[in-house]
């Protein structure tokens, strides 16, 4: 069975407009080579909104390829359209990928009986392990009942599990409760890097957009959670949760613009999102190095 | 001053009459049984004692009750919160005068207003008193008005008397950023979650919590604040996605359905007062079947 572990969501290079290759292969090499036991492509983080539908199988195609084996690469498939999702998936199954992620639709607030289909629709077209990708705060409140999610266990043998971005305990451990006794091996993920309570709620997986910055922070965090060892991990959940905080409203603009002042420049964000403005990428990269652990972390690509 | 506030901390409901009026004897009961089964403090009347549908008169002489009734067993504070705030400072003097602990307030219900006057009110409300002084976060109940960790260290700052947090939001980044505030302050601050979500509170710096189904499963309650502190993580969870199931149960018209299944546990506690509904015979009939299933009327203390 795939198992989720610590995964990293890259960030997706763009030069003169287009997907810059030369670079994406070092961002993908310096996340294989930085503690990730797994690749999800292409996440918000990765401007997945932002690319066209060829667009994204050609990278998935690239980085399954550039990672070689090394490590398994989620793909995720959301979308708008539960056809366009489903192509997606028949794709990235096409491409040897190790399973699908996906969200709720974009724009559209189906009934949970149309999510339900949804799902399992793109989880029969790619035939790999689908985790659902719950984050209510980015699709207008729109989430995962946790009953759909019985639902769908119940209709759909490759539903393996479910990220949680949303941060509510509530809707965790309601999800947890009623998804191990449906399944006993269903993997509850972190969407973000709160993995003290995420982890001591059930939650055996972690999705890491800062591993991009702070690829050994979240490596530490993430071991001592898994031996839930949580009274050592609150020192690295404390600057897990500095980055996170300073970083959440800026997107992938922030995230770019802290590669880079990391030495690893992935260039400007797709329109319409703005590159951040030279002062404010300045006064964040100054934000980011009071951050004790950040200190430690590898500069350039190596 | 060194009230230091940790565990599973009851709030009991209000016990009604069928005319819907105070049942004080019960009342006085109620609080004995929460003291006598592992409470390691008393806070009344939070929302679930229906604090809005009482009198100010009758939260007075309640809270008076209720004081004599803990009789210094353990710490007691008194929610004093109330729509208008004239009543709020009243009913902290009248909490003061009477021999309560400390007091709760919420930030103020149903305004907008910038984030400095939940600041300004609160360190009003603190100096008004001696006693220490509990702030509650409740962001999903009170549209968004919350405290932040900056607000949280300024009132630390300011007031020696703010001792602790219940904290409702249920989020681990609200929750984490003003603990990470409040404990390099002062060591000592209750971060309490509002009710007891303590596996994921617990493992964050949490002290404890309020809670919600402590008339019903007193036991439960104990083993899961136990479990997460002796770090046995699977008991933990075991409880707690058995506690989460409760709440499920009884969030709904809160605290109507509590009531009821206070009937189920032969500690009947009476009607709640409108505009909540009293759990119908059939609700009842379903609470019990739902306690059954999980494993509480078996497990639990029945009667008083």
């Amino acid at each position: 069975m795939f198992k989720f572990g610590l995964v990293h969501a890259p960030l997706t290079p763009f030069a003169d407009g287009r997907i810059d290759y030369d670079t994406y292969g070092k961002v993908i090499d310096f996340h294989v080579c930085n503690g990730a036991e797994g690749l999800a492509l292409p996440m918000h983080t990765g401007e997945s909104v932002s690319l066209t539908a060829e667009e994204r199988k050609a990278l998935a195609e690239f980085a399954i390829k550039r990672a070689g084996g090394r490590v398994p690469v989620l793909i995720n498939v959301s979308e708008a359209s539960t056809a366009i999702a489903s192509s997606l998936a028949a794709h990235a199954r096409a491409v040897s990928a190790a399973a699908l992620i996906c969200s709720v639709p974009y724009y559209w607030t189906p009934p949970q009986s149309m999510l339900v289909e949804h799902f399992k629709a793109i989880g029969q077209a790619g035939g790999l392990p689908l985790f659902v990708l719950n984050s209510p705060a980015e699709f207008s409140e729109v989430e995962f009942a946790s009953k759909s999610v019985v639902e769908l266990l119940g209709k759909l043998p490759h539903f393996v599990g479910l990220i949680d971005m949303s941060l509510d305990w509530q809707y965790m451990i309601e999800v947890a409760t009623v998804a191990r006794a449906a399944r006993p091996d269903f993997q509850l993920v972190s969407g973000n890097e709160y993995m003290i309570s995420a982890g001591a709620i059930g939650a055996t997986g972690m999705l890491s957009p800062l591993a991009s910055i702070s690829p050994k922070l979240v490596h530490e965090l993430y071991g001592l959670c898994r031996a839930e060892n949580y009274r050592a991990a609150r020192a690295p959940q404390e600057d897990a949760a500095i980055l996170f905080r300073l970083l959440r409203d800026c997107g992938p603009a922030g995230l770019k613009a802290a590669t880079k002042a990391m030495g690893r420049d992935c260039g400007a964000p797709r329109p319409p999102l703005p590159e951040l403005l030279h002062a404010a990428a300045r006064a964040l990269a100054a934000e980011i190095s009071k951050v004790v652990s950040v200190k430690a972390e590898p500069r350039g690509w190596a | 001053m060194a009230l230091v506030l940790k565990g599973v901390m009851q709030s009991p409901v209000t016990p009604l009459k069928d005319d819907f009026s105070p049942d004080y004897a019960t009342f006085e009961r109620l609080v004995d049984f929460h003291v006598r089964t592992g409470a390691t403090a008393i806070s009344w009347p939070h929302h679930k004692a229906e604090s809005h549908n009482l009198a100010i008169t009758e939260r007075k002489a309640l809270a008076e009750v209720a004081i004599k009734a803990v009789n210094k067993r353990v710490p007691i504070s008194i929610h004093v919160s109330a729509l208008a705030l004239e009543d709020t400072f009243d009913l902290a003097r009248h909490a003061q005068e009477n021999g309560a602990d400390a007091i709760i307030a919420i930030t103020p219900y149903f305004w907008k207003y910038p984030p400095e006057a939940i600041y300004n009110y609160f360190v009003k409300l603190g100096t008004s008193i001696d006693l220490p002084l509990i702030g509650y976060n409740s962001p999903s109940y009170l549209d968004g008005i919350e405290f932040t960790g900056e607000m949280t260290a300024r009132l630390i700052q300011r007031l020696p008397n703010f001792i602790g947090m219940k904290e409702a939001s249920f989020n681990s980044e609200k929750f984490f950023e003003i603990l990470r505030a409040a404990l390099p302050l002062r060591p000592e601050f209750a971060m309490i979650a509002g009710v007891e979500y303590l596996l994921p509170s617990v493992s964050l710096g949490g002290a404890g919590s309020y809670s919600s189904a402590g008339a019903i499963c007193p036991n439960l309650c104990v083993e899961l604040y136990e479990s997460c502190v002796a770090g046995d993580w699977e008991r933990a969870r075991a409880a707690q996605y058995k506690l989460s199931e409760l709440w499920l149960l009884f969030r709904d018209q809160y605290p109507s359905s509590l009531k009821g299944g206070c009937v189920i546990m032969g500690r009947p506690v009476g009607p709640t007062r409108p505009p909540l509904p009293t759990a119908s015979p059939e609700r009842v009939k379903f609470i019990e079947m739902r306690l059954i299933e999980l494993g509480i009327v078996d497990s639990e203390p029945h009667g008083w």
